[in-house]
């Protein structure tokens, strides 16, 4: 009996084991923290055979480590989910990501994802001005930040750390009414550039800057827990990014990582972005309650094969006017 | 010095016995320690510094002028400077007036008091650097409580070159205070008896007998401190990214993070800016505190001056200081993590323990992170050790030049600012290796490797003191009926060696638990260590998780230090720093 029981017991744990022979895959993500876990929670939940070993930085930092790993030959992440498509394209070109044409883009607008299925916008954040209501007033232009009475108030995340701050200055940069002249002018007024969106919500939500070049979701967020902040589009417009997810050519474990962009394109998926409280991009997935309709802003876009291309050399000139 | 000299030549194969007959010689092990700081601190700095001068274009003096003469550096070296001098005054001061009280005078509750004041230098600098953000910041839950709000739009004041200078300043005190009290045990009671007999009061006893008496300590302090101040990235990186005050380590950590690997050879030459204004500072404290008198060596009773009617009020300053420097910070630490949101008043409604729910249980990450750090820890005083007391025994026993040399470079090591190590690892572990073919890179073994060589002086230092104390001629004897270098350290030397070995296993666990900058940029998603994750949790935005995180190591740190009190009277005096 006892032989039996143990027998049984053994035999179970094998059938367990079996059954939960999990596979691992690593995740590079800017998503903050709590978002990164939540995502990788509602995964493993639809998933439980996968297992998602996940590491946050800001895009930009992200990159970096991974130029370091290529330049080690030991690339560790499977599935990138990151701030912008720049960087992403740069990967691309590079041959470091693996196409994946039968990705469920279905109901997408085709803007939203590579034309060569190399990566998939996951949501919209749009990237504008929060000011602190308490301390400042709103502006209806980008250029309406440049006042002496805003010398070291603004919160600017930088494009060396943050995509969406990469992003922006290509989206800026590239508008004629802004342009360099607009980061010069910030120069002008000892504002420079740090960290991501994270700390400069922050800083405007506590009052130690009055304005903040930040992502919509951290604003309204912060709004919504009671920070004194509000969002401003701009008349130019605002920048914007999908979020994009893409898969290594490198990774061991291509079942797997085609799970996960399979899961974040999904209705499911895209209801947690909305959950989370960012604009979702499949159409029918109604957006979290009190924010702008995408609609109703201007979007700047701009030339992303072009931004690939001369990519270094506007940093390098970033860098230049702050002195970094 | 290579292993094929000391091999019985001529046996046909490798057997055990080859082996062992090896390995009972003494210059093998030698041989093997060479090898140990060699290839771990030694090979490392110099792929540093010859990184810093040579780049794969070759030699440049255009670029290295270009990069140190840069607006930047030149800015982040005078920083540097300025900010790790008015941070060792400010240290030397508190600590040694500290040093004095509990030394020189009859203050009650002194066990206490030691415990309260050393404390911030075990905890975390990073962790200690938040705890003060987070008392002063706008939104402050400590200062909404008291009533006092700063008004909005006004600066943080930490986020600041002084706000550095401070907490560089406080979380250095101890290490000047130990430095100091060591010495002050040995001021003979006699001269200070004397002085007082011919009518000085304790002030002026205190000023023209005890403190020339150890000038030598406090200058031992002060390069202590220094060292420290120049090197601690925790508290310049939260305190100094923000408020746009760039100093040479926090230069050296974001480009870095904004270039990659393509800045290594700009970084290794800032790393090497930084290790020779480290080697300046500690050399000029030297040439001071030899300066000092050295007629204090005689064994002596205590002195205390009675603190009589001024009992009272300097108790209260005392535990004011502590007030201050520590349940402060600590409590607004708590505050933060207590509440949902960042600036959230704490009430009953707010408070919630969801971020350390959050902490423990939800983010993988950071629980995985802790462990790594415990078993990595570990892992590390296991191997420094036995390394330590092998090489102890030669320097202590075996003068020679490799001993001194590698002596030397374990020091070097250990006094370099951790980031510096780190830069070195990168460079030297970052190509595949040559015989196994892959990189480690992003693997714990390259953290474990900074570890190793960063703490081994740490680890040599109670060691060496402990072979101080021992009879030479025990191990004498045993070498004289034969028995092996090997045989000896496990049966004669090691046990009464056990106590040292003990306290220096403490020491480095401590030391290399809380450690933020060696590890900082060896992290990646393999291999996370707990020092670093506040600082990425706070750059990305999560303060009040960042707190709790914080929270625990504090908690993990204290369980620690009071574990260790209770067998800390078997342990020689003065190995815990936390213990009177």
């Amino acid at each position: 009996m006892k032989l039996s029981m143990l027998a049984l017991a053994t035999l179970s744990t094998l059938a367990f084991t079996a059954a939960h022979a999990e596979e691992t895959i690593t995740l590079y993500t800017s998503q903050p923290p709590e978002q990164a876990q939540q995502t990788v929670d509602a995964f493993e939940a639809a998933n439980p055979d996968i297992k998602v070993n996940w590491t946050r930085n800001g895009t930009s930092a992200l990159m970096n480590v991974m130029r370091a790993e290529i330049e080690a030959g030991n690339i560790q992440p499977d599935v990138l989910l990151v701030a912008d498509p720049i960087n992403l394209g740069t990967l691309k070109a590079e041959g470091h990501l693996m196409a994946y044409p039968e990705a469920p883009v279905d109901g997408y607008d085709k803007a939203a994802y590579d034309k060569d299925m190399t990566f998939f916008g996951t949501k919209a954040i749009t990237t504008g001005i929060a000011y602190n209501t308490e301390i400042a007033e709103p502006v209806e232009s980008w250029n309406d930040l440049l006042v002496e009475d805003n010398r070291g108030m603004i919160a600017v995340p930088s494009p060396l750390y943050s995509g969406a701050a990469l992003n922006h200055l290509h989206a800026l940069i590239n508008t004629p009414e802004i342009g360099w002249e607009f980061y010069e002018g910030l120069n002008d007024l000892d504002v420079v550039p740090e960290g991501g969106n994270g700390p400069a919500t922050k800083a405007v939500a506590s009052g130690m800057a009055k304005y903040a070049i930040i992502v919509d979701a951290n604003t309204l967020r912060a709004k919504a827990d009671g920070s004194p902040v509000d969002y401003i589009a701009p008349q130019e417009g605002v920048s914007f990014i999908g979020e994009p997810v893409a898969i290594m050519s490198t990774t061991d474990h291509e079942e797997a990582a085609k799970k996960f962009v399979d899961f974040l394109l999904s209705k499911e998926g895209q209801e947690l972005v909305s959950a989370q409280g960012n604009i979702p991009l499949l159409p029918g997935v109604a957006a979290p309650e009190g924010y702008p309709d995408l609609s109703s802003m201007k979007l700047i876009g701009y030339d992303v094969d072009e931004a690939v291309k001369n990519n270094d050399q506007v940093r390098e000139q970033f860098a230049e006017i702050f002195g970094l | 010095m290579s292993l094929s000299t000391t091999a019985a030549g001529g046996r046909p194969s490798w057997t055990l016995s080859t082996l062992s007959g090896l390995l009972k010689n003494e210059r093998a092990l030698m041989a093997i320690l060479a090898l140990f700081v060699g290839v771990l601190s030694i090979l490392p700095l110099g792929r540093l510094v010859y990184a810093a001068f040579v780049t794969s274009a070759g030699f440049e003096l255009s670029r290295i002028a270009d990069v140190l003469g840069g607006r930047r550096v030149f800015e982040a070296t005078v920083n540097t400077i300025w900010i790790s001098l008015s941070a060792t005054a400010l240290a030397t001061l508190a600590g040694t007036i500290a040093a004095l009280l509990v030394g020189a005078s009859d203050m009650r509750g002194r066990t206490a008091w030691v415990f309260g004041f050393v404390l911030p230098l075990m905890i975390p600098p990073q962790v200690i650097a938040l705890a003060w953000i987070q008392a002063f910041s706008p939104a402050s839950p400590i200062m909404s409580l008291l009533g006092i709000t700063l008004q909005p739009g006004m600066r943080h004041p930490l986020y600041s070159a002084s706000g550095i200078v401070l907490l560089l300043g406080l979380y250095n005190a101890p290490l000047v205070f130990l430095a100091v009290r060591a010495n002050l045990r040995r001021v003979p009671a006699d001269l200070v008896e004397a002085a007082r007999a011919v009518g000085a009061t304790p002030l002026s006893a205190t000023i023209g007998v005890i403190l020339p008496l150890i000038r030598g300590g406090i200058f031992a302090g002060a390069a202590l401190a220094f060292v420290s101040s120049i090197g601690n990235f925790g508290i310049q990186a939260m305190l100094g990214i923000p408020a746009r005050v760039p100093t040479l380590i926090t230069l050296i950590y974001r480009q870095l993070n904004a270039y990659g690997p393509s800045a290594l050879n700009d970084m290794a030459l800032l790393a090497l800016l930084l290790a020779v204004l480290t080697i300046l500072g500690m050399g000029l404290a030297g040439l001071l505190g030899r300066m000092g008198d050295q007629r204090v060596d005689g064994a002596s009773r205590p002195f205390k001056f009675p603190l009589s009617r001024f009992h009272l009020p300097v108790t209260a300053l005392a535990w004011g200081y502590l007030l201050f420097a520590l349940a402060l910070p600590l409590s607004a630490l708590a505050a933060s993590a207590l509440v949902r949101g960042y600036g959230q008043p704490l009430t009953l409604e707010t408070l919630t323990f969801e971020n350390f729910s959050n902490a423990i249980f939800h983010h993988e990450g950071i629980r995985e992170a802790f462990f790594t750090s415990l078993w990595l820890t570990g892992l590390a005083v296991a191997i420094l050790i036995p390394t330590s007391v092998a090489l102890g025994y030669f320097l202590s026993w075996r003068k020679g030049v490799t001993p001194r040399l590698l002596y030397l470079s374990s020091q070097l090591a250990y006094a370099l600012p951790g980031i510096i190590i780190g830069v070195a690892m990168i460079l030297f572990f970052l190509k595949p290796l040559p015989v196994l073919g892959t990189s480690l890179y992003g693997t714990i073994w390259v953290i474990l490797a900074a570890y190793l060589s960063n703490f081994l002086a740490l680890a040599l230092q109670p060691i060496l003191g402990g072979f101080a104390q021992i009879e030479r001629s025990l191990d004498e004897a045993a070498q004289v009926v034969g028995a092996g270098i090997f045989r000896r350290l496990r049966d004669i030397i090691l046990p009464v060696l056990a106590p040292a070995a003990a306290a220096s296993a403490i020491l480095v666990f401590m030391t290399a638990i809380n450690e933020i900058q060696t590890s900082v940029l060896l992290v990646s998603s393999r291999a996370q260590t707990i020092g670093p994750m506040i600082i990425f949790l706070e750059e990305a935005g999560s303060s009040t998780l960042a707190a709790a995180v914080g929270c625990l190591m504090v908690i993990v740190i204290l369980a620690l230090m009071l574990v260790s009190l209770t067998f800390a009277r078997r342990l020689p005096q003065g190995v815990l720093p936390w213990h009177d």
